[in-house]
């Protein structure tokens, strides 16, 4: 089946995502010449509803959303999906928890990451710098588990190898994001995000169509499988397993850095007022399509053991679209999965770029007085974003055991890492630097140390332990140190520290 | 809108959110486990697998448009004459 019919629309795509950021880059390069840094990382504050929307749709959408997810929505039913769709509230939590007041006090201060906010608020460094190797270290990981995930699906689905695909998107993603930017990566991810919706529905569509029709599939459940049915499915989907995820894929996602950066980018209430309509309706359409397709195949792969289909529940996804499609539609399919992982990827890069050259290099620069002209910011800017993509790339050629230790960390660490330092220090005048140090380095070593052992208490999610370990050292921390200074709570909370 | 005025109004829409998040979550487990021991079957699936899943998503939807439209208010007019607050 390996042909270049299969492989053409995911190139045709590619090939218009790297068009679309060269354009973005033609039309951004006079704002470059002025400000860089804030061109490039945060696209000038320039965003629109639509593109707010998407951008974080598509950012928190990945690759586990339509393989890992659906693949043990096969195994479990509708639970599953009762479970996946708690990401209804992710987009108006963080953009109205967080949406407003950020943006007030970028404008202020003239942030442009997330570091920034947290460094002008605590004014330490040592947490800044901690904060920054989170971010680096665990969205490296997460990258990498992008890429090998694709990779292995585009290798199941087309027949090309694994390192062609790889090579292909992995390639593109990163010389789009280094010369598109914030304003390049916002705008493809937007085109990402429509990608996956209607690979999603061609998909929805031929597996119904090859099974027999929507009635059939479920009458084929209340014969053979009702546990498929049941919320519980039968022991499979515990009471604990759906607080976990309230937790883990729901309200604790609201101070993940990628997240909470895009607070910094919209250019005014009324675009933060649409993209909270647009990206609720859209977080439910990718996740509901996504997670029923995975519940539905069940009708298509209809042997309950495992084992015949590999063994593993990544399997479903590629074996379903084999089965329901012709070579060519599996070819325009497989463009959702790789839109969402390449969306996910051009966000973290540019993220971990931004941490290293602005909230690291450029800071202790500015510390020793010394200062870069503009040009050579924008060099050092898109060289380390490349280097950086590139090594990624290489790594998922053949990861080391060590990136999947990491990865199991990633997405909870960085919940853990800035729940609390982010609500506390935008919300709660008193929280101080040193709370927020003991929050982040204990809790997230709570957090690491109790995952890597399997330690949890009322088989609940590790996150738990994470996020209420990270804010009793807040607490304790905080009745440690001193109060912020007249400065910093003039700036953050004018509310109650007036300056008239 | 004065500097501590923005504040304030960004202070009410958060706790607002969070608030309506809750609403959401209580919908979600009445509409979904609350439906749970129900025969009833509309377009061959269990209804609470449609209370849970589509009406609830529906109900986020229509809780997000509230909060965007009498919530969550623009605050920027004058806001760079006199909201600079330095």
């Amino acid at each position: 089946m390996e042909n270049l019919l299969n492989l053409a629309p995911a190139l045709l795509f590619l090939a218009a995502l790297l068009y679309i950021s060269y354009w973005v880059q033609q039309q951004s390069s006079e704002a470059r010449s002025s400000n860089f840094v804030k061109d490039y990382f945060i696209g000038g504050r320039s965003l629109g509803g639509f593109v707010l929307a998407m951008t974080t749709v598509a950012t928190y959408s990945s690759v586990s959303t339509f393989v890992g997810g659906p693949g043990v929505a096969w195994q479990i039913g509708y639970g599953w999906l009762y479970m996946a769709i708690v990401q209804m509230v992710v987009i108006f939590l963080v953009m109205g928890v967080f949406g407003k007041k950020i943006s007030l006090i970028a404008k202020d201060i003239d942030a442009v990451t997330v570091i920034d906010i947290i460094r002008a608020r605590y004014k330490s460094d040592a947490l800044a710098n901690m904060a920054a190797i989170f971010i680096v270290a665990f969205f490296c990981a997460t990258m990498v588990d992008q890429f090998v995930g694709a990779a292995k699906l585009f290798e199941a689905v087309t027949g090309y190898s694994y390192m062609t695909g790889l090579t292909m998107f992995g390639i593109i993603v990163v010389i789009y994001t280094t010369i598109g930017g914030f304003k390049g990566v916002a705008i493809t991810d937007a085109i990402c995000a429509v990608a996956m919706m209607v690979g999603m529905a061609i998909l929805f569509y031929c597996l119904l169509d090859k099974a027999g029709g929507y009635s059939a599939i479920m009458a084929h459940f209340r014969a053979n499988d009702p546990a498929m049915l049941e919320p519980l499915s039968r022991g499979k989907m515990p009471v604990s397993l759906y607080i976990s995820q309230w937790l883990l894929v729901g309200v604790c996602t609201l101070a993940l850095p990628q997240s909470v950066v895009r607070s910094i980018s919209y250019k005014d209430t009324k675009a933060l007022r649409q993209a909270i309509i647009i990206g609720t309706v859209v977080i439910g359409v990718v996740t509901i399509i996504a997670t029923w397709v995975g519940v539905l195949c069940k009708g298509v792969l209809t042997n309950p053991d495992l084992a015949a289909y590999g063994g593993s529940v990544d399997n479903i996804m590629p074996r379903t679209i084999i089965s329901v499609m012709s070579p060519f539609w599996a070819g325009v399919v497989i463009i959702g999965p790789i839109a969402a992982t390449i969306s996910t990827v051009s966000s973290l890069l540019l993220t971990s770029s931004s941490s290293i050259i602005k909230d690291v290099y450029m800071r202790s620069l500015e510390k020793s007085g010394k200062s870069l002209s503009n040009d050579g910011v924008k060099r050092l800017s898109m060289i380390f974003t490349i280097l950086l993509g590139f090594g990624i790339y290489l790594i998922s050629i053949a990861p080391p055991s060590v990136i999947w230790k990491i990865n199991m960390f990633a997405f909870g660490g960085l919940e853990t890492a800035f729940f609390w330092v982010m609500i506390f220090g935008l919300f709660w005048h008193k929280a101080n630097s040193t709370g927020a140090i003991c929050a982040m380095f204990g809790g997230v070593a709570a957090y690491c140390i109790t995952m890597a052992l399997g330690f949890k208490v009322f088989s609940l999610h590790q996150i738990t332990i994470g996020i209420t370990t990270s804010l009793l050292f807040f607490l304790i921390g905080n009745a440690m140190g001193k109060m912020p200074d007249m400065e910093t709570l003039k700036l953050f909370f004018p509310d109650k520290y007036e300056d008239d | 809108m004065k500097r501590s005025e923005q504040f304030r109004q960004a202070n009410r829409e958060a706790k607002t959110t969070v608030v309506a998040t809750v609403v959401v979550i209580l919908f979600w487990i009445l509409a979904g486990f609350g439906l749970a021991g129900s025969d009833i079957v509309i377009f061959d699936t269990p209804i609470w697998v449609i209370g849970g899943c589509i009406v609830s998503w529906l109900f986020a939807v229509a809780v997000a448009w509230w909060l965007a439209e009498f919530v969550i208010k623009d605050v920027e007019e004058d806001s760079a004459a006199e909201g600079g607050g330095k």
